[in-house]
Formats: C-alpha cells, sequence, structure tokens
C-alpha cells in the first residue's frame, strides 16, 4: 500500500499537467522559438549603448564598466571628443567599446557601474555564434540607433535566424542626464520597451529643472 | 643631527627630530594627516588648509595646520578629533563647492588625491546646489600640458614647481577670490624643460599631459619600476603599460638620484617604443637594397661575410661602436663578442663626448650625486645641465637655491644655472685651457672664485662644454678640481648608459671591471673565464671611422650606435660606412647609419628587456620588461650570441641574469651585484665599486701645468669665429625622432651671435647668416645672444634637417642673402 500511495503522491504534478494538456485547460510548454515568453522585467539579456534625446551617445569611455566588471569581459578605450561634431557630452567619448559575450557572466555590475547610463541591459538573449570571433560585441552591435534599436551582427540573408523584429524590443532607454544634455528634450517620451518607462522627470539641480515657464517660445 | 623631541601624536608619544614639520614627523610615525597643497619635497605653504589638526597649547587647544607648524618638546597633537575631523570635512566640502564632479572624463580619476580623501576624510555630502563656476576647458598651457581650471583646488603645488625647483616660473596665480585662477603670461607658454611634473603633483585632474590624455585609466595600468636612460643620471621611474603599449612615465622618489622628478625627455620620451617605425624582421641588402629576411637568413650572410673577414684579414680589421643605448648586461655581450669572437680591440661606447675613457669610468675620488646636498662649493665646468641632464640640473639648483651652497658655472654661453650661480665665467671655445690656467692662478679677478672654491666640500661636475672643446680639457679641470679642498668629481657624459658600458669594458683602453687594457693581472683574471683576448692597441670610436675610411679596417659591428647622427664629423662617419666592406647593425630603427649596413638585425628597447644600467656616479640600477617587443625583435646579447655561434665561437650565454652572474664574477667592483639584491634589498641602487671592493684602475688627473694650458689653448682662424656646438634637450637624435611629440619642440638650427658680431656682420635678429666650416655650409636665422663671448658662435648641434658641422673648432659666418618678401 505504501508503494501504491508513493508512487500517487510522486505523479501528481505530472498527471495534473497531463490532464490540462489533454483536455486543453491550458499549454504549458511554450513553442520556442515559434513563440516566446514575457521575460521577467530584470532579466539580464544582452547589452545595449544608449544614446540622449538628442542623438548623442552616452558613452563617455570612462571605462568604469570595464573596471567593474568581474569577468574582464569589456574592453573600452577613450579618446578626445571632436569639437566640431561631438560623439557624446564633454570632453571624452568611447572609442572602442567591446565586449566579449562568451565571457560574460550577464551579472550587470556595468549598469551600476555606469555614471550616465549608457550601457544597460535588454531582454534579447539568442546570441549564438558559430565562431569566438563574434562572440565579441562591438560598438556596432552595441550601439543602438535613434529608434533605441541595436543592430544585429548578422542580416537576415547571412543568418536565417536573426529576427530583426525582435530587436525593437531591447531594452535601451534614454534620459537627459548629462549636463550638457539638452534641456529641450526633458520630458519627452523616450522608447522604453519591455521596463515600461516613459515621462521621466529631470533630476534635482539638472540644468532646466525649474525652467518650464522660460520654453514660452 | 638635529636634537630629537618628544611630541605626543593621537596619544601616542614618538619622538623626532627637533623642527621637524608636524605632517612629515606624523607620517613617519604612521599618522597619515591628509593634505593637498604639502609636498615632501618642495616648501610649506599652508595653502590648501587641509591638515588642519589640533594642537594643545597653554592657551588651549588651537586648530593649526600641520604643514606649517614644527615638531617642539611635549607637544600634544590631535590628528582625529572631533574638532579636527569637522574641520577637515569641512575643508573638503569648501573645496568641493567648485570642483566639478566629471571624474568619470577626468585622467586623473582613480588616482586622484581628491577623490581618496574625500573618501577617507569628507563628509560624504555637500550642501552646495547651487551651479558651479565654468571655464573654458581644456586650455593647452604647451605643447605638453593641458590645464582644465575649473578642477584646480588652488594648492600651488604647480607654481612653487615651476618657481622653486624648475627655476621656470612661467605660470602663476591670477585674480582673487573666487575667481583666482591659475594662469601663463600672455604670450609665454608653459614651455619648461620640466612641466610635466607639475602634471603628476597636482592633485586634482587640473593639469594633464596631452601624451596620456584619456589613453587608459589608473586601474588598468599594469605599473613596473624601472630606471630612465635617456641620460646618465638614471632617473628611477615608473612604467606605466596598457595592452602591451606603454603609455606614460612617472617619476619615483629615489633620494640618491631624482627625488620624483623628471624632465620632460624624461617623461615624454617613451612613444618610440610603440612607434610603428620600429624595426620587425631582420633586414639583409641585396643590391642595394633592404629585403626582409628570416633570423637564419640574415645570420647566415653575416657568419659568411664577417667570418670570412676575420679570417682573412683577422679580428683586427673589424670595429665595433655601440653599447651606451643598451643595458650592462648587452654591453658585457658586445665586449665578449668583440674580443673573443672577433678579436679585435677596436671597440667603443662613446660617440662623441671625446672624453678619456678611464677619466670617465675611473675618475677618483668620485663623487655621488647625493653629494651635491653635502657640498658648500659646486663647480660645473661641463654641458648646460638644463639641456642634457635634467634631474642633475635640479639636484644642482636645490643645492644653491635652497641649502645656500656656491655656485660657480664655466661655460661658453648662458646656461640655466647661471641665475642661482655665484660666479660665471665665459670664455672663447678653445681658450678654455688658458682660462683654467688663469683661475688655477687666482690672479685679478680670478681671486674672487678662487676663495668662493676653496670652499670645500667641493663638488666639480666634469665634463665637455661643447664638441668643439679639447677633450683633454676635462681632465685638465677634474686635475684643478681635485687640487681644491675636500673635492670630489662626478665626471659627465651624457649617453645614457654609457659609464656602464665603459665598466663592461666596452672602450679600447679598458677591461671590464674598470681595468686597464694593458694591465696583466686583470687580462690573466678575464682571460681564465675568456679565453685569450688580443693585446693590439685599439681605436676608438673617430679611429674605427677613420680607418674604414683609410681602408685599414674592413668591417664594423654597430650596437644601437647611429654615428652618421651622433659624431659631429658626420662626413668621416658616413664615409667611413660607405667604405666598408661589410657592416652588421643592431637597431631598433633604420637608421641614417643602419641604412648603410649590409644586414639589420631588430632589438628590443627599454621597457622590453631586463638588466642593469649604470649610472654617472657609478650606481647600478635594475630596469625591467614592461611591453614585449614589437614583431621578431631580441635582446641586443642574444642576437650576438646567434652571431657567436654561427662563427663557431659560441659566447655561451643562457640568460641576461646569467650575464650579470658572469660580470659579477669578472669585473671585481661588481662582485656582490645580483639583480636579486637590486630587486629586494638595494631599492636606491648600488654604487660600484660596492662593498669592500677595490677597482683596478682609480684614474686621478694630475695637477694643473699653467704652461701645458697655455699650449693647449687654440684659437680660430684668423678671421674666423670659434664654434661652439652643444647640444639641446630635444633634437633629432632616433629616439626623439621617433618620439612625436617631443620631436617637434626641438629648437631648429640656428645661429646665435653677440651683439656686438651682428652689428658688424649687419645682422639682425631673425634674418639669415651664412655659416661655413671644414665639414659643411649651411644658412640659418640668427638670434642674437649676448651671453656669449665675442668672435664665437654657438649652433645647436643635431636639429632637424640641418646638417652636422664637424667638431673643427673655425667657423666662416657671413650674412646670407635677405629672403625677398
Amino acid at each position: 500500500m505504501g508503494m501504491i500511495n508513493n508512487l500517487r503522491r510522486g505523479f501528481a504534478v505530472t498527471l495534473r499537467v497531463m490532464r490540462r494538456t489533454v483536455f486543453g485547460d491550458g499549454l504549458l510548454t511554450t513553442e520556442y522559438p515559434k513563440e516566446s515568453r514575457q521575460k521577467p522585467e530584470r532579466f539580464h539579456g544582452r547589452h545595449v549603448l544608449n544614446r540622449h534625446p538628442d542623438g548623442i551617445e552616452k558613452c563617455i569611455g570612462c571605462e568604469l564598466c570595464a573596471g567593474a566588471c568581474p569577468a574582464r569581459c569589456i574592453y573600452v578605450r577613450g579618446a578626445d571628443n571632436p569639437i566640431d561634431e561631438p560623439v557624446s557630452p564633454g570632453e571624452r567619448y568611447g572609442f572602442v567599446y567591446d565586449i566579449n559575450m562568451l565571457r560574460c557572466i550577464f551579472c550587470g555590475l556595468c549598469v551600476e557601474a555606469c555614471p550616465t547610463e549608457a550601457i544597460t541591459m535588454t531582454h534579447l538573449f539568442e546570441m549564438s555564434v558559430t565562431n569566438r570571433d563574434d562572440a565579441i560585441y562591438t560598438k556596432n552591435e552595441l550601439l543602438v540607433n535613434p529608434e533605441g534599436i541595436p543592430n544585429h551582427m548578422f542580416t537576415p540573408e547571412q543568418d536565417p535566424m536573426v529576427n530583426l523584429d525582435e530587436l525593437k524590443d531591447a531594452d535601451g532607454w534614454m534620459r537627459a542626464t548629462a549636463p550638457s544634455g539638452r534641456a529641450a528634450y526633458e520630458g519627452i517620451p523616450g522608447w522604453s520597451a519591455s521596463a515600461g518607462i516613459g515621462l521621466r522627470p529631470p533630476e534635482r539641480g539638472q540644468a532646466g529643472a525649474e525652467v518650464e515657464e522660460d520654453d514660452d517660445d | 643631527m638635529a636634537d630629537l623631541v618628544k611630541i605626543t601624536v593621537d596619544g601616542r608619544q614618538i619622538e623626532v627630530p627637533h623642527g621637524e614639520l608636524v605632517i612629515r614627523a606624523a607620517q613617519d610615525h604612521g599618522v597619515y594627516i591628509p593634505r593637498f597643497c604639502w609636498h615632501p619635497r618642495m616648501r610649506e605653504v599652508g595653502m590648501c588648509r587641509m591638515c588642519l589638526v589640533e594642537i594643545e597649547t597653554p592657551r588651549g587647544t588651537i586648530l593649526t595646520t600641520a604643514c606649517t607648524t614644527t615638531a617642539a618638546e611635549g607637544m600634544v597633537v590631535h590628528t582625529a578629533s572631533d574638532t579636527a575631523k569637522k574641520a577637515q570635512e569641512g575643508i573638503l566640502e569648501f573645496l568641493l563647492i567648485n570642483h566639478p564632479l566629471d571624474c568619470p572624463v577626468c585622467d586623473k580619476g582613480g588616482e586622484c588625491p581628491l577623490q581618496d580623501q574625500t573618501m577617507a576624510f569628507g563628509p560624504g555630502e555637500s550642501r552646495f546646489v547651487e551651479e558651479k563656476r565654468h571655464y573654458e576647458k581644456p586650455i593647452p598651457i604647451s605643447d605638453l600640458v593641458f590645464l582644465d581650471r575649473e578642477r584646480c583646488i588652488l594648492c600651488a603645488r604647480c607654481t612653487r614647481f615651476a618657481d622653486e625647483i624648475a627655476g621656470d616660473p612661467l605660470i602663476e596665480f591670477k585674480d582673487r577670490g573666487n575667481h583666482t585662477s591659475v594662469e601663463t603670461f600672455p604670450d609665454l607658454p608653459f614651455s619648461s624643460y620640466f612641466s610635466g611634473n607639475t602634471v603628476q603633483i597636482c592633485p586634482v585632474g587640473a593639469l594633464t599631459a596631452s601624451a596620456y590624455r584619456f589613453k587608459a585609466r589608473p586601474w588598468d595600468l599594469l605599473v613596473v619600476e624601472s630606471s630612465c636612460s635617456h641620460c646618465t643620471v638614471g632617473c628611477r621611474i615608473s612604467v606605466e603599460s596598457s595592452q602591451n603599449h606603454v603609455l606614460r612615465f612617472n617619476g619615483v622618489d629615489n633620494g640618491a638620484t631624482n627625488q620624483g622628478w623628471l624632465s620632460d625627455k624624461c617623461r615624454f620620451g617613451f612613444e618610440f617604443i610603440g612607434s610603428e617605425q620600429r624595426l620587425r624582421t631582420p633586414l639583409v641588402k641585396v643590391e642595394g637594397e633592404f629585403r626582409e629576411a628570416s633570423w637564419a637568413e640574415a645570420l647566415d650572410v653575416v657568419a659568411d661575410r664577417l667570418g670570412a673577414i676575420i679570417e682573412e684579414q683577422g679580428g683586427d680589421a673589424v670595429g665595433g661602436i655601440g653599447g651606451a643605448r643598451s643595458t650592462n648586461e648587452d654591453a658585457y655581450a658586445f665586449g665578449k663578442f668583440m674580443r673573443t669572437v672577433v678579436g679585435s680591440n677596436h671597440l667603443d661606447a662613446r660617440l662623441d663626448d671625446g672624453l678619456d675613457a678611464r677619466f670617465l669610468a675611473a675618475v677618483s675620488p668620485r663623487a655621488k650625486i647625493a653629494d651635491l646636498d653635502r657640498a658648500a662649493t659646486i663647480l660645473v665646468w661641463a654641458p648646460d645641465l638644463k639641456e642634457e641632464s635634467g634631474s642633475l640640473y635640479l639636484r644642482v639648483r636645490h643645492a644653491v637655491q635652497e641649502r645656500g651652497a656656491k655656485l660657480v658655472v664655466v661655460h661658453p654661453r648662458r646656461t640655466g644655472l647661471d641665475d642661482r650661480a655665484t660666479h660665471k665665467l665665459t670664455y672663447r671655445p678653445g681658450e678654455g685651457p688658458a682660462l683654467l690656467g688663469e683661475l688655477a692662478g687666482g690672479a685679478g679677478d680670478y681671486a674672487k672664485v678662487l676663495e668662493t672654491l676653496s670652499l670645500g666640500p667641493v663638488v666639480a661636475v666634469v665634463g665637455r662644454t661643447g664638441l668643439t672643446e679639447q677633450p683633454q680639457l676635462a681632465e685638465e679641470v677634474a686635475a684643478f678640481a681635485l687640487s681644491l679642498p675636500d673635492a670630489k668629481v662626478l665626471p659627465f657624459a651624457r649617453r645614457s648608459n654609457v659609464f656602464g658600458a665603459l665598466d663592461m669594458g666596452v672602450a679600447p683602453t679598458l677591461l671590464p671591471g674598470r681595468a686597464a687594457a694593458g694591465d696583466s693581472e686583470a687580462t690573466g683574471h678575464l682571460e681564465a673565464v675568456w679565453g685569450p683576448i688580443p693585446t693590439q692597441a685599439g681605436r676608438d670610436t673617430m679611429g674605427i671611422l677613420q680607418g674604414l675610411v683609410d681602408g685599414d679596417l674592413k668591417a664594423l659591428v654597430l650596437l644601437g650606435a647611429d654615428p652618421v647622427r651622433d659624431v659631429p664629423a658626420a662626413g668621416i662617419a658616413r664615409r667611413g660606412m660607405e667604405s666598408a666592406e661589410f657592416v652588421v647593425a643592431i637597431d631598433l630603427f633604420l637608421t641614417d647609419s643602419s641604412e648603410l649596413a649590409d644586414v639589420v638585425f631588430p632589438a628590443e628597447a627599454f621597457g622590453e628587456k631586463e638588466g642593469t644600467i649604470t649610472n654617472l656616479e657609478g650606481r647600478v640600477q635594475k630596469v625591467n620588461r614592461v611591453v614585449t617587443g614589437p614583431g621578431q625583435s631580441q635582446a641586443d646579447w642574444t642576437i650576438l650570441d646567434d652571431i657567436s655561434r654561427r662563427l663557431g665561437k659560441p659566447l655561451g650565454f643562457a640568460s641576461a641574469e646569467a650575464i650579470s652572474k658572469e660580470i659579477a664574477d669578472v669585473a671585481p667592483p661588481y662582485g656582490g651585484i645580483s639583480w636579486e639584491l637590486l630587486e629586494w634589498d638595494a631599492k636606491e641602487g648600488a654604487v660600484v665599486p660596492y662593498g669592500e671592493a677595490g677597482q683596478p684602475v682609480a684614474y686621478r688627473p694630475d695637477g694643473v701645468d699653467r704652461e701645458a694650458l697655455a699650449a693647449m689653448s687654440r684659437n680660430p682662424e684668423s678671421g674666423a669665429f670659434a664654434l661652439h656646438l652643444a647640444r639641446t634637450l630635444y633634437d633629432d637624435g632616433v629616439l626623439m625622432r621617433n618620439s612625436l611629440s617631443l620631436h617637434a619642440l626641438a629648437p631648429g638650427g640656428a645661429v646665435h651671435l653677440h651683439p656686438a658680431d651682428a652689428a658688424r656682420l649687419g645682422v639682425s635678429e631673425g634674418s639669415l647668416v651664412e655659416v661655413e666650416t671644414v665639414d659643411a655650409s649651411v644658412r640659418l636665422p640668427a638670434v642674437i645672444d649676448p651671453s656669449l663671448a665675442t668672435g664665437v658662435v654657438y649652433v645647436p648641434f643635431n636639429q632637424p634637417g640641418i646638417p652636422s658641422l664637424g667638431s673643427d673648432l673655425s667657423v666662416v659666418v657671413a650674412a646670407g642673402e635677405e629672403v625677398s618678401a
């Protein structure tokens, strides 16, 4: 008798789920990759480098992410910002920015270390490559375009598995955080995929914090 | 030694010298008082107020700055009481009011005293929410340094350094209160040879170096201590690299040599290491054109052709020049290679110094650099130290300015030390011996000078003031100096490790360990390890080059030497190399000389190899590997060892460290010196002769003979000017040429004339002057220079695009045609 009880207890979950599957109460299996589940809000997927609303890069090449990285997978080199056509606010910009995704442990310390919220993590997680060099994501793949969408390393022609629509779910987001960010862009909704961050008020002490009446014209 | 007094710091009683600053006394006993403006090598100012501590006085405790308070008997100091802490927090909050929080983009971020001390002693929060002060940033205050006034906390370290230490007061505070800022003078950049030091001592990121700007962050730098090899002082430096690229040098405070300071040439002269122009493979010349070759192929060519010359004409037909840019180990390998494998005594590490090798290596009694701190009188009869050896210049200047030593400078032209000199004697090149005779006689005006020089102890820095000077003059000067009371001589030559190379026997008259070449005891000792060595008299550099021209010598081995640029008589160097049957060069770059070679091997540079170097006082220090050499480059000793194997007489070296052990065996003065000792026990280096060891040759020049001196004096031919040809800090040398940010600073060719001569010739400032010597004729812009004697022209040596004028004293000068506008 004891044995039957044990069996029944052991198979309880299996039988319950089998009943749901057979009688259609709701499938537990997701038909990945045809469909995909909503990831948890704080999911740590691949990184993106964000831009300010005026299109300027947020990354200032300070290498704090590389310094914080416990896996030593980030390589950054800074350079002097061209005066006529600055790449980022301030004197310095990220000239080289590489992440070796094979080494990355997706801990998110780079995101915490970043003083300008330039690097954030998205919900993208499909990063299979057929060669080790391709696992090194460069600025070309990491930096989002003005719509907030990062690049894929391959085109769909090169790799049939590439789904460019998915990149639109990247969780990059923007905000006028830099002191020299244009105050006129504050309060304008930034693209914000899964985290759902919309309007953000300027921070205390930030240029243009209490200057709404100044924007009459 | 000053009396000791007892003071109490944070409840602990300590004994410190009377009059010691509280901040230094506390630090020596393990209590760190925060500070920004105080620097151990500069005078205190009490400017930043960060070091506020509480001191008990009969009238109650007072808050005062620890950097301006001297220790006295029974003093009670509280560095971390509530009041002291509140004061320190207040000062930090105050300093941060206007300091921008751009640490992530600031080059200092990560090694910033303001950051560190804010973390350790700061309040953690600011009450200041208003807009910070804004200035234009960054502004270049010189070609090498950027100034960001927003970040400046007005500690006056840079301005004090420029004024007190460097003697170039080119930056100063402007305006008052909130508007105070560091400024250069209008139209006058901060063009000090020592400007880079201000970047290192700036406690914030207000001063940054253009060469390092945004290259890396402090935490990803690999920092290795080493010794600079740009001049013969051997300043202690930290070589800092990232991703196998050397990115900067910083000064390390070595009390024996540089005390933390570096000249800009040393600080920024690292760019050649990572230059794209570096040789990466061996090159073999085929039908007049260089072709990249494998090591085996290049070594075979050398073995065939050099071997054939040695076989047919004997080792005596081969000369070897170089070794002064190498480590001691490389130089030793070169000496052993030339003497045992080639079998020749024609080897020399001196390229142009012209000074007797025995004088340079073994003058006795020899001063140490630190003796300058004890000397009552300093005699500088040498090249302009500011141009040729920045750190030594700073040491002399410091001794005179801060300690009140008397200084006598003898030079044909103004030097950087003139403003501090008690006596400055100017003379025409060629007439130095006569001047020396009169000075030694002490008649007339010279009585006062001689009186000053009679104050012992005396340290005499003796070298060749210019390249047209009689080479023997320096020895006569040393002889004179040694007749002064309690005198020591510091022999001066400029080229990096020339003293080490001479100690390794890379000179026709010397064997390893400061032994004379003919000395039977030293020869026997050496032959026990080396096997037989040649006995015939050797030639020096000019002798070798002349021998090649005359056909007495057939082949030449160059080790990091560029005679065509380095030797004043460039014509002979070029003709000698062109007429040689076979030339093999070991070099970093394809230089004007190695271009004339038949085979060129790529060598490892400073920072890519390990070894030791010996400075002008005989101090042996370790240099270390920080990055790997480019391409297939190898250390000099490896290349020589490979060639020796092909020639059938292997040197048999296993490693540079093994060579250092052989040196310690073979050269008695180096006995007991090992890499281990230098890395652990003797961080300041070990002075040769080390320990109880003596040295076989103790070169003590004879006394002064006035008649002989008068006979030695020379005058230019009638109607001609006397040429003063001297080196400048930045020039067209191969390392400078490949350090781009410095090469641009070379002053360029010019003819300096006394105003009276200029008027006589009808020449004004900037107009072209025709200069003609035996070797060359050039047209250069004139500079009016009242510091020269009449009848003298000064032309800086080895400037970009200017042919060498040779070492002949006479020069014909005429006004050139005016360039039509």
